[in-house]
Parts: structure tokens; C-alpha cells; sequence
């Protein structure tokens, strides 16, 4: 066994340390890093191949399924785009939660001990990610509606509404979730909890009392969003105000209260 | 240089780590000795920030940690071997900090190479390595961005006897060339053959620092000594003015060995087994950490016939 290494930095006799020359680790470089942290373990390569094949499978099945008339661009976009929304949120939440789960936190935050950049950058890396996977998604829409033959039909909601700020939401969403939980699991049960059980719960609540399916749009962030899905319209001025009440309630406030526990947890 | 200073840490009412002050030199190894809980570890991340101190403060050549910039240039760290995303390669490990720190890719075969962890090593994942190989791996993760000092928290947990002496070999080089290492451990024979100066800590205190015989300076000397004629030497010693008492074959008696030889010489008697009978480091240090340990008094458990 080899015990040769290189010199150790010559230390200035005092034993002080020299950081003059040493510039702090650039922010460009700690999000390069995160984005290959998020896909270099099979289960992060796979969970995001899952994500594209699954969205592959849905548009395919469309194609064939769907009645004819219905099929345009902005139909197969919204499909692929819905699918990828569901689960976009996830990558988010691992590539959060992975650095206590896995505890790579203590690497981490050992190499770039302030916390706050390393919050950025990832925030920054899943934003690039989910980009990337929203033009995956496009072009797999895209590719339905050739397979289909459909029309060149496009309207800028479902275009912007539905697939870009519908997807950006989840990025955030998942983002928060993972910071206030801490935890792969919990977290993944927590998003699914609100992003599936919830809205159910609040349309059956709102089935039998009129006065809660007035009030569920204000307070439940899901049902907020379905005026996002509604083609080319633009969000009226209660719809705006209905998606800003709920997404502060369900997306700003955990953000919030997630960073503050993020940055003062302890890494074990 | 490590400067520690007055460090408390408090969790609700425990007093993790208890006023703690050391310094540990560039050149040397700085062995942090304690039982189980004892502190090492919490004082250690309060080092690197990961822990905020309730008081007291820590510098690293100066600077707090928080300040140095790229501090993976600086400041090697191995805290946990086994917290590591189970499905990366080492190689991938090693390839993410070296990103990090803005290191060459080629510096990660360079280090692999230094830890022993083979090409086909590197390419498996960590959920496959053994302990031993996670240390490695940690060592190489800490010594990575070639920094002038290191931090490690039982580094030789789990190596091998070899990957023991290699570890010893290793760290005793790299403060030969001038670099700062603290580690820490709970077993003394680990420390006591590496480190230059120790720092002994029990629930949070630091109960005794300095090198090996500055330590053991304190204890009252003593020889264990066995003869041909054991009854004569122990009058011999008697009329010498020393106490000899009978310890199994032999004798213990409460004066340097030179003494004893003295005594056996002028007496014309053979000596078969001359030693120092002093208590060492261990007892010392069980001593020190008595009231800390899980075991109850050392004494007792020795006298069960079992070490503490």
C-alpha cells in the first residue's frame, strides 16, 4: 500500500491559512453539480427516463384512443404535459430530500457551508431539469400529434397555462414539500396526499355544501389551478385572485417555512 | 491550525460539549480521545458549521469555517464514512467533490490510487463497500482538494490491522509535511500510536491534553520485577527504603526500575523480568473518563477480570 502523496500545502508557520488566492466556489458550478447529483444514481437516471417513457406511453395511447375530432397539438400537448406535472414534483422533492435521506447533506454542506448558495443552485438545477423535461414533453406532444395526423392547433393557455406555469408550480411545489419534510418518503406520500387525495376530498365536501364549492377555489390550491387548463382563457380577475390566496396558503408559505427549517437543520 | 475556544453546546438541558479550549498544531497529529458521547463528534461539526455552538468559537487557521472560501481546498473532512448516497460510485463520490472544489477529473484516479481502491472498486456503489472500503473512500474524499488541514472523525473504524498501520502511515506523513490533523477516536491504542498530542474528553469536558509523557508524567512510578531469589531482593529493597510488596511471580515495587536494578546489583541477585508497572495511558484514561463511562467504575470491571 501506498503511502505517497503530494506536499501538503506549505502552512505559513503560524498555521494561518492563506484564502487569499482561493475564490469561493462559483454559483454556476454548484448548480452543474447538483444537476448531475440529481441523474448520476440509477434511481435518479431512471425515475427521470420513467418520467419521459411514461408521458411516451400516455401520448401513444391517445393517439390511437382519443376520438379524432378532439386531437389537435394543444390536446397532445396538455396530455403530455399533465403526465409530466404529476410526477416533475417528485425529481424535486429527491433532489432535496437525498441530502438527508442519504445524508450527503454532511458532504455538502461541508464543502459549500453556506447553505443558502447551495439551496439556490439546486432550486436553479431543478429548474433546468423540469425545463428540460418540458421540452421532452413537447416534442413527445408534438410527436402524437403527428402519429394522430391532428391539426396544428394550438392555444397559448394550454400553452402557457397549462403545461409551462402548471409544471413551474409543481417544480416549486415539490421544491417546498421537500425542504419542510426532510424526508424521501413522507415527502412523496405528502405530495401525492395533496395532489390526488385532496382535490377529491374538496369536490365531494363541495358536492354537498354549496357554500364550501364557492370557498375550495379560495383555499385549495388544486382546484385553483383547473382555470389554468381551461384553453385560451385568461385566468380571470377571481380566478388570479383565487390562484394567488390558494398558492400562498399551499405554496408559499410551506417554501417559506421549509427554507427557514432547511437552512437551520442540522445534518446528522 | 485548529483553535478551539471556550465551545459549549447545549441540547435542552445537555451539555453536549462543556467549555472545551485546545489547539491543535500545524506538523502534528492532535489525537481526540473520549468514550462513546463523550463530545468528539458534535465538537467536531460545530467545526465545519454544521452545528451552530451555543458559545465559544472555533478558528481554522485563523479564519472560521464559514469564511474560507472553497474550504474543500483548505479543510479536509471526513465526518461519517457511511453517509453517502448508497447508489453512487465511489468514483462518482470522488467525482462530485472534485467538481465542487473545481478539481481536474484526473485528481480522482490520483487519489483513488493513494487510498488503494482499485479501478473495479471504484465502479461499484458504496451500498457494496465494506466498511473498511468506506473509509477509504472518506480518507480520499477528505484529502482530495490537497487541503493543509484534516478533520476526521474515527477514521480507522473498520480498517483492517493493515488498513490500521496504512491510516497511521498516511496521516503521520501528511503532519510531517507540515499539515494539521485531528482525528478522533475511541479506542487509545489507534490514537496512542499516532498522535503527537492528545486531547482526553468525558461527557463534554476535556479531562486531560498534552503529549504521551506530559500525560503520564503525573503517575506514581512503579516496577514490576521478578527474580531468582525474590525474598532476598525484596529485603534488599526494603533496606533501601522502598515498599515491595508480592504481585504473581514477582514483586511491585513503588520506585523507578533503575532502583530496582540498583537494589539487585548490590545484592548480587538475578534478575529474570524487569519492568515499568506504571499505570498506562489506558488506565489513565479510564481513570480520567470514570465517571463517563457506561461501565461504572474501570476498577470493578477489572477486577470482573474484563476492561471497561
Amino acid at each position: 500500500m501506498s503511502t505517497t502523496t503530494p506536499p501538503v500545502q506549505p502552512a505559513a508557520p503560524s498555521g494561518a491559512l492563506d484564502i487569499s488566492s482561493t475564490p469561493r466556489v462559483p454559483f454556476g458550478r454548484l448548480v452543474r453539480v447538483e444537476v448531475r447529483k440529481s441523474l448520476d444514481t440509477r434511481a435518479g437516471r431512471w425515475f427521470a427516463g420513467s418520467i419521459v417513457a411514461l408521458c411516451l406511453a400516455i401520448v401513444l395511447i391517445t393517439a390511437f384512443a382519443a376520438p379524432d375530432a378532439a386531437q389537435d397539438l394543444g390536446f397532445f400537448l396538455s396530455v403530455s404535459g399533465a403526465t409530466l406535472g404529476y410526477f416533475l414534483p417528485i425529481l424535486l422533492i429527491l433532489m432535496v430530500t437525498s441530502e438527508w435521506s442519504q445524508r450527503t447533506g454532511l458532504v455538502t454542506f461541508t464543502l459549500e457551508p453556506h447553505r443558502a448558495r447551495v439551496v439556490g443552485a439546486k432550486f436553479c438545477a431543478g429548474l433546468l431539469l423540469g425545463l428540460g423535461l418540458i421540452v421532452l414533453a413537447f416534442a413527445i406532444g408534438a410527436l402524437g400529434n403527428v402519429i394522430a395526423g391532428g391539426a396544428w392547433d394550438v392555444e397559448t393557455g394550454t400553452l402557457v397555462n397549462g403545461v409551462i406555469v402548471a409544471n413551474l408550480i409543481g417544480i416549486v411545489l415539490g421544491f417546498a414539500i421537500g425542504m419542510l419534510l426532510m424526508n424521501s418518503p413522507a415527502a412523496i406520500v405528502a405530495y401525492f396526499i395533496y395532489t390526488l387525495v385532496l382535490p377529491i376530498a374538496v369536490g365531494i365536501l363541495g358536492a354537498f355544501q354549496e357554500w364550501f364549492a364557492d370557498l375550495a377555489p379560495w383555499i385549495e390550491f388544486n382546484t385553483a389551478q383547473a382555470s389554468l387548463f381551461e384553453g385560451d382563457a385568461v385566468p380571470t380577475g377571481e380566478e388570479l385572485g383565487q390562484l394567488l390566496v390558494s398558492g400562498f396558503i399551499w405554496l408559499v408559505v410551506p417554501f417559506a417555512v421549509g427554507l427557514w427549517r432547511l437552512l437551520r437543520a442540522e445534518p446528522k | 491550525m485548529i483553535t478551539v475556544e471556550g465551545l459549549t453546546k447545549t441540547y435542552g438541558g445537555f451539555r453536549a460539549v462543556d467549555d472545551v479550549s485546545f489547539v491543535a498544531q500545524p506538523g502534528r497529529v492532535t489525537g481526540f480521545l473520549g468514550p462513546n458521547g463523550a463530545g468528539k463528534t458534535t465538537t467536531m461539526r460545530i467545526m465545519v458549521g454544521l452545528t451552530p455552538p451555543t458559545q465559544g468559537r472555533v478558528t481554522i487557521g485563523g479564519h472560521a469555517y464559514q469564511d474560507i472560501p472553497n474550504p474543500g481546498r483548505h479543510v479536509g473532512v471526513l465526518l461519517d464514512a457511511s453517509a453517502q448516497h448508497a447508489g453512487r460510485t465511489g468514483r462518482e463520490v470522488l467525482t462530485i467533490g472534485a467538481r465542487t472544489m473545481g478539481l481536474p477529473d484526473s485528481r480522482v484516479d490520483e487519489i483513488l490510487e493513494m487510498v488503494s481502491l482499485t479501478p473495479a472498486e471504484a465502479k461499484r456503489r458504496v451500498r457494496n463497500y465494506s466498511l473498511g472500503m468506506r473509509q477509504r473512500l472518506g480518507v480520499a474524499h477528505a484529502l482530495l482538494g490537497d487541503p493543509s488541514v484534516l478533520i476526521l472523525d474515527e477514521p480507522a473504524n473498520g480498517l483492517d490491522p493493515a488498513g490500521i498501520r496504512w491510516m497511521r502511515g498516511l496521516l503521520k506523513g501528511y503532519a510531517d509535511r507540515g499539515g494539521t490533523v485531528l482525528l478522533s477516536s475511541h479506542l487509545l491504542h489507534e490514537v496512542e500510536q499516532i498522535a503527537d498530542e492528545m486531547i482526553l474528553i468525558g461527557r463534554g469536558r476535556i479531562v486531560a491534553q498534552g503529549d504521551k509523557k506530559t500525560l503520564l508524567s503525573g503517575q506514581a512510578a512503579s516496577s514490576l520485577v521478578t527474580s531468582l531469589d525474590n525474598d532476598a531482593l525484596a529485603r534488599a529493597l526494603t533496606a533501601a527504603g522502598h515498599s515491595a510488596s508480592p504481585a504473581g511471580e514477582g514483586l511491585r515495587v513503588d520506585c523507578e526500575t533503575a532502583e530496582v536494578g540498583r537494589a539487585a546489583l548490590a545484592a548480587g541477585v538475578v534478575l529474570t523480568d524487569l519492568r515499568s508497572g506504571a499505570a498506562g495511558l489506558e488506565d489513565l484514561f479510564l481513570e480520567l473518563t470514570a465517571d463517563t463511562q457506561r461501565e461504572g467504575h474501570p476498577a470493578a470491571a477489572t477486577a470482573q477480570g474484563g476492561a471497561a
